[in-house]
């Protein structure tokens, strides 16, 4: 996409987000936004258990606190952008930007994760620079280009002014507002976005036709030819479709030059390595960001690295990747086709595919088979957006490379990977459910 | 600006173009030149402060208290890097190597301040062929530092080392660098197995290259190297520290896949009168290190592959690395770097690729193990 | 099976398959010849005749006819009576029982965690304490990691021991099934696999051998061999042979 559509594309998306907002206030988030019931195909109850910290149990009067916060822009310095602002329910809670508008019209440098399932996650952000969804809280609240508050004192400040709020926290947490608190709160809102229950899902349980022989055969890719199981990896026990772990893909290969951008955060972080504030303010902020993992770790082998994301409901979510860089998932499927980008940190997993046109045909049918129920509508209509537009425009796509066979002098392969011989494995999808 | 701005991706698929193509005629006179003139500007660079983006060199750029506190006049600090057994073939045959050995010299090129220079620790080639070292000296001639060659069996048997040597020059030769004398060994002789059993060149090159056949010989340095080893040291007072670079480990490991050197214990001998002695050596693929008397020995990593601990004659002191995750083609791999402090006693920094660096402090092997212990590793071999 | 048996086949047996195996390396691993079949004596009384895995021992049952499905009861009066015929042939054979206890390995204890790390440790977001070789990428992992393996791993093997216990659902049609003569798969010797099995007259593998009991004494179709529940059928066996060191070719 090139830079000035992308600006206009965003601003254009962006008033809209704004007039949404002011309509949600007035009516209400509506049912996208309620908690999600655990009754649901591929609910992963063992691992549900695991994840709920003893420390913050889930209650329904905390949960009703964390979605009132959730959705109040007053948390926000000028009062105008809530969580909702970049996680709006409608929009599989993402603002569907490249990256996100904050506070007058900023724009950070990161592409609005969802909060569906984000529960699940081992880590925060894209760089997993929080360890829970209670510290991911205070990253956009005062994170200056986001909610803009001067502090959590600030926040905290604001919060208590509100009578209401004042006994809602008396009563759910026994005390007066603290910014530990609100963070509890919404964490405990965003861990009730549970999103299961996609005809993949089904699929599994036993139902061979709730998903298309195309997408049958995107899963067989998909666990094969495709490599995408190893990273995106997908079990009952844990069916997120993600290791949790940071790769380089060489997103931010396309715009950034990591040795000398490496040495720039270095100095800017200083000896400390810098607190988790100052590392929010680069990741969002600055041209930094593109070093993803590296700026938590500052060890080489995580530059340009970012965390794996869940495969659910991407129909909703898009646009992808941690910069919003790929306009459909097609796209997506042609950057890792190529084996990635090219550069001295790219992950030693990213090899040239050799998909053919028919082969991402099936994978993106597979990945559509996992949209909850929910978003079933909105994800048909963008999957129609998105294959109309993949018949013409593939800008990531470059067969050559995907091949194996990117010229560097005549007759000889690229040097970037060997390419497998296509793999002829049986079709899980027609053995039977796991 | 964006149209001018040259991202990495291109910058890097340029760069790579001209190692693979541009340089085709490059010979070794040319190799060496290259080298004679990076020479001076790094030595330049190296007297600027510390500067990099790895904390790990940070941390170990810290003055060495060790020989302040002992109050030693020293030799001034340097630090070198490696790239080892790339065992490259063919292009046209595996792509896979290249990218790794590739990676290798970007990750060289990186460092900054720069290395004084970069060991290549042996097996640049998988079957010794004339078309296989021209492409790894082709990629080694992108290295900003001076490269010092040493040679591996994979590039000896062929030809008995005669392509090697027409483009590297004699494969063991000694220099002195900043108060360390180095010697670069050929110590991976074989006894003639070859000549009763009436193999071709080629079967011999590929019984050499497996390492659980039974059919060769073990290797060793041999009575004439060990001569020449002798004279070239009588120069030299037992109080300079000494670098030996062998592509076998100079100490018997495991005999049944060659981690074994026949005559290791008659050059440790020759070796012994000096009080600090480090040897480098490759062949191994893992992170290894072991002490015996006076020397203190670091296996390189390999660029190419990972090999397994063997299942018996581990150095005790070795601690192991993580089982490689056989997913990601980088992992269990990697270079690294050999600080030469100036106390005489070399630490050892192995950069494993998509791992965080693990540093081996000399202080750990010559204190046996009591002090500075390396990092255990979650996944130890099976 | 007997040991001696089998033995005393393999001296005969052995040299024709290891010749035809070096002729047809290429078939053989990509494709086993079919399994020979055992011919089950005809029954006299139109009932259906049930063979254990010896090849020799076998019973009739009367008033089945083929295809019909035998009565749980039905089924392990068979199995008792074919077990008993065969102890009265071999009184000097031993049938091996297996250990009953049986889980994956058990979750490590985490590394101790730094004050700093405790909160992170609470949702088992913590990788592994200092001391360890680390990388946020590569074999570092989680507790919640050890976690999810060993729960996929006991789920697998769980789900193989109810295949085991029930023949309908492996396609047996008799109503026999596996535990019947392989109590807590008690005798199935996973660990001396390969080695020469005299019913199939060829070197076998656990998993030929569990398709023969498939088609022979279950009386189903074999499983292919990507077949999950072959897969999991094999991962009960192996799990309950846990800490027996593997001993391949021993009979």
């Amino acid at each position: 996409m090139k830079p000035a559509r992308t600006l206009l594309l965003s601003l254009l998306a962006a008033t809209a987000v704004v007039a949404s907002v002011t309509l949600v206030a007035a009516q209400g988030p509506g049912p996208l936004a309620d908690p999600k019931s655990e009754n649901q195909a591929g609910f992963p109850t063992d691992l549900y258990s695991w994840v709920i910290p003893p420390d913050n149990p889930q209650t329904p009067a905390k949960i009703a606190l964390g979605k009132a916060l959730f959705f109040d822009d007053r948390l926000s310095a000028d009062g105008k952008i809530s969580c909702d602002h970049c996680h709006a329910p409608a929009k599989g809670f993402t603002d569907q930007l490249p990256t996100s508008m904050g506070i007058r019209a900023q724009f950070g440098q990161r592409n609005a994760p969802t909060i569906l399932n984000a529960v699940f996650n081992v880590t925060q952000f894209w760089d997993g620079r929080a360890p829970t969804l209670e510290a991911q809280v205070q990253g956009p609240v005062t994170n200056p280009v986001e909610m803009g508050m001067k502090s959590t004192d600030d926040a905290v400040a604001k919060i208590k002014a509100i009578p209401e709020y004042q006994k809602q926290f008396q009563d759910v947490f026994g005390h007066d507002v603290t910014f530990a608190d609100i963070g509890r709160a919404i964490a405990s809102y965003e861990r009730t976005q549970l999103a299961f229950d996609s005809p993949f899902d089904k699929f599994i349980g036993g139902d061979q036709s709730a998903i298309s022989d195309s997408a049958k055969r995107g899963w067989s890719i998909f666990n094969g030819k495709g490599r995408c199981m190893s990273c995106h990896g997908w079990n009952p026990t844990q069916p997120l479709f993600t290791d949790q772990k940071f790769h380089n893909i060489g997103v931010s290969a396309h715009n950034a030059n990591f040795v000398p951008l490496a040495r720039k955060a270095l100095d800017t972080l200083g000896k400390s390595g810098g607190g988790e504030q100052e590392i929010d303010k680069l990741a969002i902020g600055t041209d930094m960001s593109g070093l993803g993992r590296f700026l938590v770790t500052k060890q080489p082998h995580d530059i340009g690295a970012f965390r794996t994301m869940s495969l659910r409901n991407l129909l909703v979510t898009q646009p992808y990747f941690h910069d919003g860089s790929q306009v459909t998932l097609w796209d997506t499927i042609d950057h890792y086709n190529k084996g990635g980008v090219q550069n001295p940190y790219l992950d030693g997993g990213i090899v040239p595919l050799g998909l053919s046109e028919a082969e991402e045909d099936d994978l993106v049918a597979f990945l559509a088979s996992l949209t909850s129920p929910e978003y079933a509508q909105p994800a048909k209509e963008e999957y129609d957006l998105q294959f109309k537009r993949s018949r013409t425009d593939r800008p990531q796509r470059d067969t050559a490379a995907a091949n194996g066979d990117k010229g560097h002098g005549p007759g000889l392969a690229g040097p970037f990977g060997d390419i497998g011989p296509a793999q002829t494995s049986e079709n899980p999808a027609l053995l039977g459910g796991d | 600006m964006a149209a001018r701005h040259k991202s990495v991706e291109t910058k890097y698929m340029e760069d790579r173009e001209a190692v693979l193509r541009g340089l085709r005629g490059l010979d070794r006179r040319t190799f060496l030149k290259v080298l004679a003139a990076t020479t001076g500007a790094v030595m330049a660079k190296s007297l600027m402060p510390p500067h990099s983006f790895q904390l790990v060199e940070v941390a170990n750029a810290a003055p060495d208290k060790t020989a302040s506190a002992a109050g030693m006049p020293g030799k001034p600090p340097f630090t070198f890097a490696y790239v080892s057994d790339t065992h490259l073939y063919q292009r046209t045959l595996n792509q896979r190597f290249v990218r790794a050995a590739v990676k290798a010299v970007d990750d060289v090129n990186a460092l900054d301040p720069q290395p004084d220079f970069v060991l290549f620790g042996g097996d640049l080639a998988q079957l010794g062929r004339r078309e296989e070292l021209d492409l790894g000296m082709q990629i080694l001639a992108e290295v900003k530092a001076p490269v010092k060659m040493m040679v591996g069996e994979h590039d000896w048997f062929y030809d008995l080392g005669d392509t090697w040597q027409e483009m590297f020059g004699p494969p063991n030769y000694s220099f002195d660098w900043k108060g360390v004398h180095v010697v670069v060994l050929m110590s991976v002789h074989e006894k003639d197995f070859w000549t009763a059993r009436k193999m071709t060149p080629a079967e011999r090159m590929h019984t050499v290259a497996g390492l659980d056949n039974g059919i060769q010989s073990r290797f060793e340095v041999g009575d004439d190297e060990r001569k020449w080893l002798s004279a070239d040291l009588a120069k030299v007072p037992h109080t300079t520290p000494l670098l030996v670079f062998s592509h076998s480990p100079l100490y018997k490991y495991y005999r049944n896949w060659n981690f074994w050197t026949d005559d290791a214990e008659q050059v440790q001998t020759i070796l012994k009168p000096y009080q600090h002695v480090t040897v480098i050596h490759g062949h191994t693929h893992q992170m290894l290190y072991n002490q015996i008397g006076n020397i203190s020995f670091y296996g390189m990593l390999s660029t190419a592959w990972p090999w397994p601990y063997a299942p018996t004659g581990l150095p005790p002191l070795t601690i192991q690395m993580n089982r490689a995750d056989p997913f990601d083609q980088f992992d269990g791999l990697g270079d690294g770097r050999i600080n030469a402090r100036a106390d005489g006693l070399a630490d050892k920094i192995y950069s494993l690729w998509d791992r965080n660096p693990v540093t081996v402090k000399a202080d750990y092997l010559v204190s046996h193990g009591k002090t500075a212990r390396p990092p255990a590793p979650q996944f130890a071999s099976y | 099976m007997t040991r001696r048996s089998i033995a005393l086949a393999t001296a005969a047996g052995c040299a024709a398959i290891f010749a035809a195996v070096a002729h047809a390396p290429r078939l053989c691993a990509q494709q086993a010849p079919p399994l020979p079949v055992h011919q089950v004596p005809d029954s006299k009384n139109g009932g259906t005749v049930v063979m254990l895995c010896d090849g020799k021992t076998s019973v009739e049952v009367k008033g089945l006819k083929p295809g019909e499905s035998m009565t749980h009861a039905q089924a392990v009066e068979v199995t008792r009576e074919l077990m008993a015929q065969w102890q009265r042939e071999h009184p000097n054979e031993k049938w091996e029982m297996a250990k009953t206890v049986q889980s994956s390995q058990p979750i490590p204890a985490p590394p101790p965690a730094s004050g700093a790390d405790a909160a992170a440790k609470a949702t088992g977001a913590k990788l592994q304490s200092k001391g360890t070789q680390q990388g946020d990428t590569y074999a570092s992992f989680t507790d919640r990691d050890y976690k999810v393996w060993k729960n996929e791993t006991d789920n697998f093997v769980a789900e193989g021991k109810q295949l085991f216990h029930d023949g309908a659902a492996i396609g047996g049609t008799i109503g026999v099934s596996c535990d019947m003569c392989h109590p807590d798969a008690s005798n199935t010797h996973p660990e001396t696999y390969p080695k020469y099995q005299v019913q199939l007259q060829r070197v076998a593998l656990l998993r030929d051998m569990i398709d023969w009991c498939i088609e022979n004494p279950v009386k189903g179709k074999a499983l292919d061999p990507n077949d999950t529940r072959l897969r999991a059928l094999e991962a009960y066996i192996l799990a309950q042979r846990k800490g027996v060191a593997l001993d391949y070719g021993k009979h």
